[in-house]
């Protein structure tokens, strides 16, 4: 009884008021959605999100990227089992004006970018407010800006804090410096984070898997980087030199197809234009509308004057009334010219850069439409030297989206799931049954559009649907072909050996057991062996100029290579990187040796054992 | 295998005129080559006069060249131990070669290319070994273990001349529970009867075999009784053409009514199958019936009977190898063998099977009831 009157009383109290909170209030409480779930995938996403800023600006202003880059553990954080990271980032940008310094690093969804429908790495606008949040959460400081353009005469430092309340961004100890950058660029922004969390350098998750492929994807970019080192070691700077020299155009973004919106975003598009014409709207607004099109729809049934009223007086019903009758239409898919690609040539000379490598294939897929977005689908495959790895380990699969590394939450992504979905044996890897294939191999996936499909705010996974899938499963194949080219090459020398080094110990081993049986005399044994040394030397010459052939292709390919320093043309599965050149050599000395056994054996005692008759036939 | 002991394969002769041969065409600096009879359905033929499948004209031709050389010159190798054991009168199974072959090795280092890693790698040079000589492993003294056949009768005795010319008298009547059980290798086997025997009866699970002879089947009935344990080893098909042919008694198959029973078990036991083609001959019994279970038997007995299960991957490639059979298979294109192509189509068409056991399922009560559909199947010519 007691209980309920207090339930009773307690009514009134309960009712609060409903109030707004604003975008920063809610960011500040989610973190974990846009990437700061983890101690260690905070540095990685502060790190990420800095880096694609300084990418996008210097791209945008058609500046060849260079990028400085420091990580550094500083002291032990506040937070439980955390330590104090220092994340610093110059790039070689056009700088920030100042005033707009305090919204780019301090107040959420404020872009450039947002809903241009351009490939760019940000569009939203949350990542880098998202990274000061978490600096000033964990380490009650905002970032360290510092920003020169190229008309100011010094260069601006402040600190940028994010005011949670009204998601705006506040400055604090606004000074003017000289502006030093490192590398000598004029101009540029230097941004630096005091965050706390926790290192991770190896594996998927790891840093250097970040910055390795970042640098695959971006080969207009240098980048210097500067990594807390594993023991006792001073840090080492780094530095991945651009293998090209242009900087990407990212294509202007079209207008948008009437099929990809939904009926309020078709009337608030509207609101857009001013006072035109509905039809004069329909046709500047959209790409695949024209004057056909509305005959179209006229034929039907909208009325003609709907058409010629100004769009300011046009009727909700109208508007309705046209956006069902043009999604029942057949217009033309939407246009491929917005999407951006890094392109064969380039990603083969930028593959190089991911360490020492037996072989590549890349493959660029043209410009396609998937789920009514365009879409460009890029993968490049190489095998590593480095025979390290565990033989049953899966393929190290590098994903990419917009060129941005995605490092999380794998196995829901589209990428990931085409992978699997390819027979790989087919192309002599190994693969587990639905599963990744396995050995020393990269495969990287990029996927290009004004409009990805992320699952989640963090940007870590692309949504799998059917056709994008498809399209990814297409490029891998195609991109397995070139790779299976390699492949068959070195399993065909390796068997050609095998057939040499049969020759050489089979043979006085059949002669001998076929005279045991039949006990031939010495002489019938002594014939046989001639005649088995006739007969299978013949086959052996054969064998011998075929190896020679095949090597005489690979080194072709391999001169070609170091000539040109990089593939000239766009026939990448004919490429092999220069540091082919040693295991090369090493095979051909090993498919001569049987060769150079002949020689000696013919300097010896020919005829007294099989095995020196067997090499003289080959010699 | 009592039927081998006729044959008149000498081994060592046929051996060493093939290794001779080769050394002629080595001598010659002449490309030597070995043809084998190809064993596949493809060169398989049937006859119902002959009875069992017997091979085309079709040749497996394998040449010495960079390819070949390491397996023939395993082959040679391996012939040499072979030729060994029967000159001396030693037998072995296949694992035993595989060990022999080890031990070889080990004590000649030069044979070191020649190492086999496992047993499947030099199983398949002993049967390249019989594909070339065109004999039974058997017949180079390399034995299976034995399977299948425990025999029972109250009527039958066998008389076994050993190799040092002995005689062994094995009357079945005397042996009280244990049967008489032929071997996988060449016996000398002479069949008489104490009493007419009126049948054979061949059962596909042998432990129903022995629940029948438990139940006194023998006693009440003047017959044969065999277990085959599934698909009939060189055994039982052997001891079956024996009966068949020296006792001249009605044989009956009764097994599952399955796909699988159909085309591997019963097929084998009458007609031999494509993989023996060089020794189908002493390998099957024509004569056999296939008493059942028919399709027909199920709605008669109210036997229990149910689908084939479309996850279970045995029984569906049990189904998809019976509708290659009817398409490719000799002995059931042949219009004789109609009603055991129609009871394939049966299966394939409706899907269900059904088990020799589920003849205790009509009266539960009375454990002599199967012999009683036997006898009554019998009697009344109710078989295929």
């Amino acid at each position: 009884m007691a209980k309920k009157a207090d339930a009773k009383t307690a009514t009134p109290k309960n009712s609060q008021k409903i109030t707004t909170s604003s975008t920063a209030e809610y960011f500040s409480k989610n973190l974990q959605q846009v990437g700061f779930s983890s101690q260690t995938k905070a540095v990685l996403t502060t790190l990420k999100e800095a880096v694609d800023n300084a990418l996008d600006a210097c791209e945008e202003s058609g500046i060849l990227p260079e990028v400085a880059i420091w990580v550094d553990k500083v002291g032990t954080g506040s937070l439980k089992n955390s330590d104090q990271i220092k994340i610093r980032v110059e790039d070689n940008g056009p700088g920030i004006d100042p005033d707009d310094v305090p919204k780019v690093f301090g107040e959420y969804l404020a872009s450039s970018k947002f809903g241009r429908g351009r490939c760019s790495r940000g569009q939203q606008g949350i990542g880098i407010s998202a990274a000061t949040t978490w600096a000033q959460l964990t380490s009650a400081t905002g970032a360290r800006v510092i920003t020169k353009t190229k008309n100011m005469r010094k260069a601006q430092e402040c600190v940028v804090e994010v005011d949670i309340k009204n998601n705006r961004g506040v400055v604090k100890d606004k000074q003017s410096v000289e502006w030093e950058a490192k590398h000598g660029a004029p101009h540029g922004t230097s941004v630096e984070f005091l965050i706390d969390g926790r290192i991770q350098l190896n594996g998927e998750a790891g840093l250097l898997s970040y910055l390795t492929g970042t640098s695959l994807v971006n080969p207009h970019l240098t980048m210097h980087y500067t990594l807390p080192p594993t023991g006792d070691e001073k840090p080492k700077a780094i530095t991945i030199e651009r293998v090209t020299k242009e900087v990407p155009s990212i294509p202007e973004a079209t207008e948008p197809h009437p099929h990809t919106m939904k009926l309020g975003e078709f009337i608030a598009h509207s609101h857009l234009f001013g006072r035109v014409t509905v039809g004069a709207w329909l046709k500047k607004g959209f790409s695949r509308v024209n004057e056909g099109t509305i005959k179209e729809l006229i034929g039907a049934g909208i009325k003609r004057a709907v058409f010629e009223r100004s769009v300011d007086s046009a009727q909700e019903g109208d508007f309705k009334d046209i956006y069902v009758a043009l999604q029942n239409l057949q217009l033309m898919a939407p246009s491929t010219k917005s999407v951006l690609s890094i392109g064969e040539d380039s990603l083969s000379k930028s593959i190089k850069r991911l360490g020492s490598i037996d072989f590549f294939a890349v493959v660029t897929r043209k410009p396609t439409i998937c789920d009514f977005k365009p879409v460009q689908v890029e993968v490049a495959m190489a095998r590593l030297e480095d025979r390290s790895i565990e033989a049953d380990a899966s393929v190290q699969v590098l994903r990419f989206a917009n060129r941005v590394p995605l490092q999380f939450d794998k196995a829901a992504c589209a990428m990931v799931q085409a992978i699997n979905s390819v027979n790989w044996r087919a192309y002599g890897l190994v693969q587990p049954k639905d599963s990744l294939p396995q050995g020393p191999y990269i495969l990287a996936v990029s996927v290009v559009s004004p409009f990805i499909k992320f699952k989640n705010a963090s940007k870590e996974t692309v949504d799998a649907s059917d056709e994008l899938v498809e399209e990814i499963r297409r490029a891998l194949i195609q991109g397995g072909q070139r790779l299976s080219k390699h492949i068959r090459r070195e399993s065909k020398a390796d068997e050609l050996e095998e057939k040499l080094k049969h020759i050489e110990q089979f043979c006085p081993i059949l002669v001998d057991g076929l005279c045991r049986i039949t006990e031939a005399s010495p002489a019938r044994k002594k014939k046989a062996e001639e005649g088995l040394v006739k007969l299978l030397g013949r086959d052996a010459r054969a064998t011998e100029q075929e190896l020679k052939e095949a090597h005489q292709i690979l080194e072709a390919q391999v001169a070609k290579t170091a000539g040109a320093d990089g593939p000239s043309e766009l026939d990448a599965d004919a490429e092999l990187p220069s540091s082919d050149e040693p295991r090369k050599k090493a095979k051909a000395e090993k498919a001569t040796k049987a060769t150079k056994a002949t020689k000696a054996g013919k300097a010896g005692k020919t005829g007294k054992s099989g095995k020196k008759e067997t090499a003289a036939a080959i010699a | 295998m009592a039927i081998a002991m006729g044959r008149d394969q000498n081994i060592p002769k046929l051996s060493k005129d093939l290794c001779s041969r080769l050394l002629t065409d080595l001598e010659k600096a002449k490309r030597p080559v070995i043809y084998a009879t190809k064993c596949s359905l493809d060169n398989a033929f049937y006859n119902h006069k002959v009875g069992y499948l017997t091979p085309g004209n079709k040749k497996v031709a394998t040449e010495l060249n960079v390819s070949s050389v390491k397996k023939m010159s395993r082959a040679i190798f391996i012939l040499e131990i072979l030729l060994r054991n029967i000159d001396s009168g030693a037998v072995n199974t296949k694992r035993e070669i595989y060990y022999i072959s080890k031990g070889e090795v080990k004590h000649s280092p030069a044979l070191k290319p020649l190492d086999f890693q496992d047993q499947d790698e030099s199983d398949s040079v002993i049967d390249f070994i019989c594909e070339m000589l065109e004999c039974y492993r058997e017949d180079v003294n390399c034995y299976a273990n034995d399977r299948g056949g425990q025999t029972y009768s109250q009527q039958l005795v066998v008389t076994e001349t050993m190799p040092d010319g002995d005689t062994a008298v094995i009357d079945l009547s005397k042996l009280g529970t244990s049967p008489f059980m032929p071997k996988n290798r060449p016996q000398a086997l002479k069949l008489s009867a104490r009493k007419k025997i009126d049948f054979g009866l061949i059962v596909e699970s042998e432990g129903t075999a022995n629940t029948l002879v438990a139940n006194g089947f023998t006693k009440r009935n003047n017959c044969i009784v065999m277990g085959a344990q599934g698909v009939p080893s060189n055994a039982v098909r052997g001891w079956s053409k024996l009966i068949q042919d020296q006792l001249k008694v009605p044989l009956y198959f009764f097994g599952d009514l399955d796909a699988y029973t159909m085309q591997n078990i019963f097929r084998t036991l009458k007609a031999g199958s494509a993989a023996s083609l060089i020794r189908n001959s002493d390998f099957s019994a024509p004569d056999v019936k296939f008493l059942g279970v028919l399709p027909e038997d199920i709605k008669k007995y109210d036997l229990n009977d149910y689908p084939v299960k479309e996850n279970d991957a045995q029984e569906v490639r049990a189904l998809k190898k019976a509708s290659d059979a009817l398409k490719n298979d000799p002995f059931f294109q042949d219009k004789r063998n109609k009603g055991l192509t129609a009871i394939l189509h049966w299966l394939l068409k409706n899907k269900r099977r059904c088990e020799q056991q589920a003849l205790f399922s009509v009266d539960p009560k009375d454990p002599t009831m199967p012999e009683k559909i036997i006898l009554e199947k019998i009697k009344n010519g109710v078989f295929v």
